[in-house]
């Protein structure tokens, strides 16, 4: 700057320089953007294979910058936690703070080091951008601020919970596990990014966004609240769900997804039970319709249909064969998992609503299902899958051959039950571990000892029971051996005495299903095992016990490969009958209760046309 | 064949010509569809549908058979189909052929068909080998694969009809 005279204005003579550039070649510099360092914020890339459409990158940006936009060609599966969403940008509004690249749960968003997209009027549309992998134009750019350790917003690691260990729990029936503490409850709420995969994969649709939102904020009787739109089990499903949300979470997909199960735990167990039953009035008709409704079974399904029919003005009386309410809640699940007590407390909140339940009262014996039809408007059965299916091998049909189903009910009704020193139990599902946990703690009590082996036609990869139920059961000292199948149980001869049971036999399943998945196993028999065990207690299937229907209505109903033939909303072909839970679906708590609330949402339908009508 | 039974093994067995084998087949064929066909009644409505079906795939097999009985290269079509043998996946060796009394359940009834293929399979198998091979012992062999086709699909069905609804 120091060379030019700022006072230099040039000679007279000055224009007439630009006639030296007369007859010389035209020169074109090329206009490239300057390379962007390696974090530079630049236009969004998205790997459509890793994204799985959760929104959680338009939740958090502040801007409304970003649009999901529903892609048809995408597979779409809630279950998986897969939406066929992807995220498009407006980049007329995005300030590239890059919080959707620190918030994406799978980390497919970054952003890339490219800048410059200039365009015509016309073209104003294309700052409207569906990014892919291969960024704004097609060209391929660097990756610039893209999920780095220090940067990422999602918390991958789950807010450990207490519990007990195994040999601190072998010998009684406690709980295992502990609950979360307020804080605990708190940080772990904190990890959620709202993004709703678990309210699309619940089959009840619970809004657990919205009551983990509540927890954070400190607030578990506004969780409660939440948890009662549509889950009237809520103590039960915050231990025994199967919790298909976490099993959609986003989370998941790079760390440990949010422990929703043990928030909705944590919810219940905070707010004193007489809150929780005010909350759970509220809402409630304050008329009688004047309709009754009559429900076979006091199982989720039924007590759920009853909890709904009841806050909608109807009169519902529950008709139950056992001493107390839950069905296989309380009958079929050990009390290390689903303490009784609070079965006892979501059955109190359907209770102090008004509906009536009948212990102790067996339809087809004590009432019959005629008696039903002509005292009531609609009728609900919810009778569950109380028969313990049997092998039938050689040897089954032995006294000495126990069904799982029967042995946990004698449990959980605090029969006695004589357990031997070592047991055999058949099956590969949670009821096959339910059985043979409660074993072990029987026999650790009676014996100091236990020796429980559990066999499985299915390989591990195709077990049904729950892996971590699988865990805990190896952790309590119970082997599980798996692509056994039973060939015969065996005895020993004894004078005077039914024979004893002394073990089974089983043969190597080398393979169980076919291509298309169906049932075609390929035993190797020259492995052949003898299992050695005093009982054999069965856990393969269970079934509906449809005898109480009587012969008559067996006939007028229609069937479907053995289970009842029900619409979409749990209705059988008579007009008055709907059926709902395990006994229709199969079994799955959470299942049961969504299933309870369609057959409800049905029947007050149905008895509303009627009122019309009348 | 029927329930294993030592006379139909005879007198399929007294059989010398390809025609009259498939005419016998038959008929234990019809015999199974009209047991199953009769039994309908006897069970109840929700066991229904695993009678019915098995009446139905009688038939089917029925007609197949008939319809081999009737063509001129019987021979042949045997050769062809003895080529790919099914496979005995051997699961139901082991279930009971129980006594079906007068209302099964599906699993009884179930378990009573699985033992009649189980038997058939074996008398027909039997056959093929205690024949020299040639069209006969083709026959044998290739009846012993239908049985053994029809009682793995049995299993099947007895697979999700009784390993599940709880575990």
């Amino acid at each position: 700057m120091r060379d030019i005279d700022y006072k230099d204005k040039g000679g007279v003579l000055n224009p007439l320089k630009n006639l030296s550039f007369f007859g010389r070649k035209a020169v074109t510099v090329p206009l490239e953007p300057r390379p962007a360092s390696a974090n530079y914020r630049g236009f969004h890339l998205n790997d459509w294979e890793t994204c799985i459409g959760c929104s959680t990158c338009q939740k958090v940006c502040d801007n409304a910058a970003i649009t999901m936009v529903r892609i048809p060609d995408l597979p779409e599966d809630p279950v998986q936690g897969i939406r066929n969403l992807r995220p498009a940008i407006d980049y007329g509004r995005c300030c590239w703070c890059a919080l959707c690249v620190d918030l994406c749960p799978t980390g497919s968003i970054s952003l890339s080091r490219e800048y410059v997209h200039t365009c015509l009027d016309s073209e104003l549309d294309s700052y409207f951008v569906l990014p892919d992998a291969k960024g704004i134009h097609g060209t391929p750019y660097p990756k610039g601020w893209a999920k780095s350790e220090d940067a990422d917003l999602v918390a991958l690691e789950r807010e450990r919970m207490e519990e007990l260990e195994p040999a601190e729990r072998i010998g009684h029936f406690q709980e295992i596990v502990a609950g979360y503490d307020s804080n605990q409850a708190i940080i772990e709420a904190s990890r959620c990014v709202q993004c709703g995969m678990c309210f699309d994969a619940c089959p009840t649709h619970m809004n657990a966004p919205e009551y983990i939102r509540a927890i954070w904020k400190g607030d578990p009787e506004q969780a409660v609240r939440e948890i009662y739109r549509t889950n009237p089990f809520a103590h039960t499903c915050g231990r025994v769900c199967t919790h298909r949300c976490e099993d959609a979470c986003s989370v998941g997909h790079r760390g440990t997804p949010i422990a929703i199960r043990w928030l909705k735990r944590y919810a219940m167990d905070a707010v004193d039970h007489e809150r929780v039953k005010a909350i759970a009035a509220e809402g409630k008709a304050r008329f009688l319709s004047g309709k009754r409704v009559a429900v076979v079974g006091a199982g989720p399904a039924g007590l759920t249909a009853a909890f709904d029919l009841i806050k909608q003005g109807h009169e519902v009386t529950v008709l139950e064969a056992q001493a107390k309410a839950g069905g296989m809640v309380r009958y079929g699940i050990p009390d290390y998992r689903m303490p009784p007590d609070r079965i006892d407390r979501d059955v109190d909140v359907i209770t102090s609503l008004g509906v009536k339940i009948q212990y102790q009262t067996r339809v087809g014996k004590d009432v019959t299902m005629a008696e039903l039809e002509r005292d009531y408007d609609a009728v609900i059965l919810t009778i569950g899958l109380w028969m313990g299916r049997s092998t039938r091998i050689p040897g089954s049909d032995s006294p000495r051959v126990k069904r799982a189903v029967t042995l946990l009910r004698d449990v959980a009704d605090q029969v006695k039950v004589s357990i031997p020193a070592s047991v055999i139990v058949i099956g590969g599902g949670n009821v096959a571990m339910d059985v043979a946990r409660t074993v072990a703690r029987l026999q650790k009590q009676t014996f100091g000892a236990v020796k429980v082996t559990v066999t499985a036609l299915e390989d591990l990869e195709h077990f049904l029971a729950d892996p971590q139920e699988i865990k805990e059961a190896r952790e309590e000292g119970i082997e599980i051996l798996d692509a056994r199948g039973p060939q015969e149980i065996l005895f020993k001869p004894r004078k005077y005495e039914v024979d004893k049971v002394h073990g089974l036999r089983t043969w190597r399943v080398l393979s169980i299903f076919d291509d298309q998945g169906r049932f075609a196993p390929r035993y190797d028999e020259a492995d052949e095992q003898i299992h050695e065990g005093e009982m054999v207690i069965e856990a393969i299937g269970q079934a509906a016990e449809v005898d109480l229907l009587g012969e008559d209505l067996t006939e007028r109903l229609e069937w479907m490969r053995g289970r009842l033939k029900v619409d979409g909303q749990g209705r059988t072909n008579l007009p008055w009958l709907w059926a709902a839970g395990d006994m229709v679906l199969g079994p799955d708590v959470v299942s049961a209760v969504a299933d309870g609330h369609r057959v409800a949402a049905s029947i007050n339908t149905y008895l509303s046309i009627q009122e019309d009508a009348a | 064949m029927i329930e294993g039974a030592v006379s139909s093994y005879e007198k399929i067995k007294a059989k010398t010509s390809l025609r009259d084998i498939l005419d016998v087949a038959c008929s234990f064929e019809a015999s199974a569809r009209d047991f199953y066909t009769d039994l309908i009644p006897k069970v109840g409505k929700n066991v229904r549908w695993v009678v019915e079906e098995l009446a139905a795939e009688e038939q089917e097999h029925l007609d197949l058979l008939s319809g081999l009985a009737g063509r001129e290269d019987i021979a042949e079509q045997i050769k062809a189909e003895v080529r790919t043998p099914a496979t005995d996946s051997r699961f139901s060796d082991c279930v009971h052929l129980p006594d079906l009394g007068p209302s099964p359940d599906d699993q009884a009834v179930l378990q009573y068909a699985m033992g009649r293929e189980q038997i058939a399979m074996e008398h027909y198998r039997s056959l093929a080998e205690s024949t020299a091979p040639g069209p006969i012992h083709d026959l044998f062999s290739f009846l012993a694969g239908e049985e053994t086709k029809h009682k793995t699909e049995l299993e099947k069905v007895y697979y999700e009809v009784v390993h599940s609804g709880g575990v």
